[in-house]
């Protein structure tokens, strides 16, 4: 069976059974599989036949899901963005992928009508290995945001993966989806989920936002697969009551996006005794992650930092130094090879050259991430450059610092994050102004702020912004960033 | 140092800006000034600074909101302590 089949079977086993569930709004497997067969008959009949991508913005609402299938099916591949987005960026990532429109949930809901006949089959795209799935953009180093085009073949290649290696109880869990659906770890929960005939549980910004009403509806959720970042597990883990009596259903904790603590993997083990915690490791490029490894109190015992695992089956891990694979245990630029590595970045052959080749007739990918093996497993070491993760996301520096120089008022600006036991705590801004004119620092932080939120998610904005007269400056000439972040400790 | 002094040094560490000092009535969230993990480091550390168990779980984000709220809060908790 193809994906789309894989998802399609559960409205005839279950079709009554919840395929996600969202503050208080639900679709069942029915509904999801007849209203994206309605869309994809919508869109077949505006759009030419020419896989340009559809982009939908929205947050966590059903119709995402909805829209995500029945582009699809309609022969396109779709863009997800987050309803947080600036309007600036949407505008930027639309030009970039020479989308063919942008949808909303309310316009999917106008265009699946539940009361609409049954919608025709016949126009459902099957579609092929090479045809992209899905394009999710990330920060660019430039300062615009890059599309990871992510092929079915690659999705595929992640979903047999994933399902072989957790043996998913067909048509009873139930995972978290924490994350953004334009953040490629809700791919993990969402395919997960739909593959298995699951049920999809979304937590909202607004429930994230106010801990009160986040640990009220944890506790009435049922989750029996946890996804999330470890930043949002650690967050729970300062409410005392986040054990296994609020959540009994978890039997798995399943991390990906960022550095997984010792301490934040052991706190879950004591907490939620029945259950099992997972870390994974892997670049967007590469469909969401390409290692695993289940951590147990042992593995916790012996290593700090934490492996990241061994690779799935199908694919290779290359650690490489100088373009050629370092001696065993040396660390190296972690490149990744096989059939789950992305066709590139859309419409940018120049990144794409930079970034992707052929290693053993497999796409390979350089990461850009420093790793190492020991005892047959993958550490992450950190970065070769100036990206960073940020509570789970991926940022790059440079793609801050260029929208900061891009306001009439500032003259330069380095952005610098502020690291609390080896992890990025928050961003802070050292901005060079043209004027300072008669206002306050506060309201100088406020307007950049409101200038900035304008251009750049939420998560890319500094948290501290400081007003220097010049930066403290290297041998080299540059701004000496290591000066900089030692003056805010 | 008085309750109000306590907190808002800590909420001055973790918002990165002595305008908590100013205005009492600042709109932490609306400015954003703190977000979700500012608020729960901020939980953290006042927690420690008042030696006072307080879980993210019985914080009404409305009562965080402004400077002058989470003062009013902390003189409650000590009072009943």
């Amino acid at each position: 069976m193809n994906l789309i089949e894989q998802i399609d079977q559960w409205s005839r086993k279950t079709p009554g059974r919840n395929a996600h569930i969202s503050d208080g709004q639900t679709l069942t497997y029915a509904e999801l599989t007849q209203r994206s067969n309605a869309l994809a008959e919508s869109l077949s009949k505006q759009l030419p036949a020419d896989h340009s991508p559809i982009a939908v913005q929205g947050h966590k609402e059903p119709e995402m899901l909805i829209a995500f299938l029945g582009i699809v099916k309609s022969g396109h591949p779709y863009i997800p963005l987050d309803s947080s987005l600036p309007s600036q960026r949407v505008e930027t990532i639309l030009e970039t992928a020479k989308a063919a429109m942008l949808l909303t949930p309310d316009q999917v809901k106008e265009l699946v009508k539940p009361s609409q006949a049954d919608p025709s089959t016949h126009s459902i795209h099957h579609p092929a290995p090479e045809d992209a799935w899905y394009i999710i953009f990330t920060s660019g180093s430039t300062g615009e945001p890059k599309g990871v085009v992510i092929t079915c073949g690659c999705l595929e290649s992640f979903i047999h993966w994933i399902s072989c290696e957790h043996d998913f109880a067909e048509g009873a869990e139930t995972f978290l989806n924490q994350a953004p659906f334009s953040f490629d770890l809700s791919v993990m929960d969402l395919y997960a989920s739909l593959v298995s005939g699951g049920t999809l549980f979304s937590l909202t910004k607004d429930m994230i936002a106010d801990p009160k009403r986040l640990f009220q509806v944890l506790r009435h959720s049922e989750i029996s697969c946890w996804v999330s970042t470890p930043s949002f597990a650690q967050f729970c883990l300062t409410e005392p009551a986040f054990k296994e009596q609020m959540i009994p259903q978890v039997k798995k904790f399943w991390f990906c996006g960022e550095t997984l603590a010792p301490e934040v993997a052991g706190s879950l083990l004591e907490r939620f005794p029945k259950a099992e915690v997972w870390n994974t490791y892997g670049p967007t490029e590469a469909t969401v992650a390409t290692t695993s490894i289940r951590i147990t109190q042992e593995i916790i015992k012996r290593y700090s930092p934490l492996p990241v695992g061994k690779p799935k089956p199908d694919c290779e891990i290359h650690i490489l130094e100088n373009g050629a694979d370092v001696k065993s245990g040396e660390r190296g630029e972690i490149v990744i090879a096989g059939p789950n590595v992305s066709a590139g970045y859309i419409h940018r052959p120049d990144l794409t050259e930079r970034a992707f080749y052929q290693v053993n007739h497999m796409r390979a990918y350089r990461t850009g991430d420093l790793g190492h093996y020991q005892d047959g497993y993958l550490f992450f070491d950190g970065r070769m450059d100036f990206q960073i993760k940020l509570h789970g996301y991926r940022i790059e520096i440079g793609d801050i610092e260029n929208n900061l120089h891009a306001l009439t008022s500032v003259r330069d600006a380095v952005v610098i994050p502020i690291m609390k036991n080896n992890k990025a705590d928050y961003l802070a801004a050292f901005v060079v102004l043209k004027e300072r004119m008669n206002k306050s620092d506060f309201e100088i932080t406020r307007t950049l702020k409101r200038e900035l939120g304008g251009r750049l998610p939420d998560y890319m904005i500094p948290r501290k912004f400081i007003f220097v007269e010049q930066f403290p400056m290297t041998h080299n000439g540059k701004a000496d960033r290591r000066k900089l972040a030692e003056g805010l400790k | 140092m008085s309750v109000s002094e306590i907190v808002l040094n800590e909420l001055e560490k973790v918002a990165g800006t002595d305008q908590v000092h100013k205005d009492l009535n600042l709109d932490l969230f609306g400015e954003k000034i703190l977000d979700s993990f500012g608020t729960v480091e901020l939980i953290v550390a006042l927690s420690d600074s008042f030696g006072i168990e307080i879980s993210p779980g019985q914080i009404d984000r409305e009562l965080w909101a402004t400077p002058q709220k989470i003062i009013a809060y902390f003189e409650e908790r000590v009072k009943s302590a």
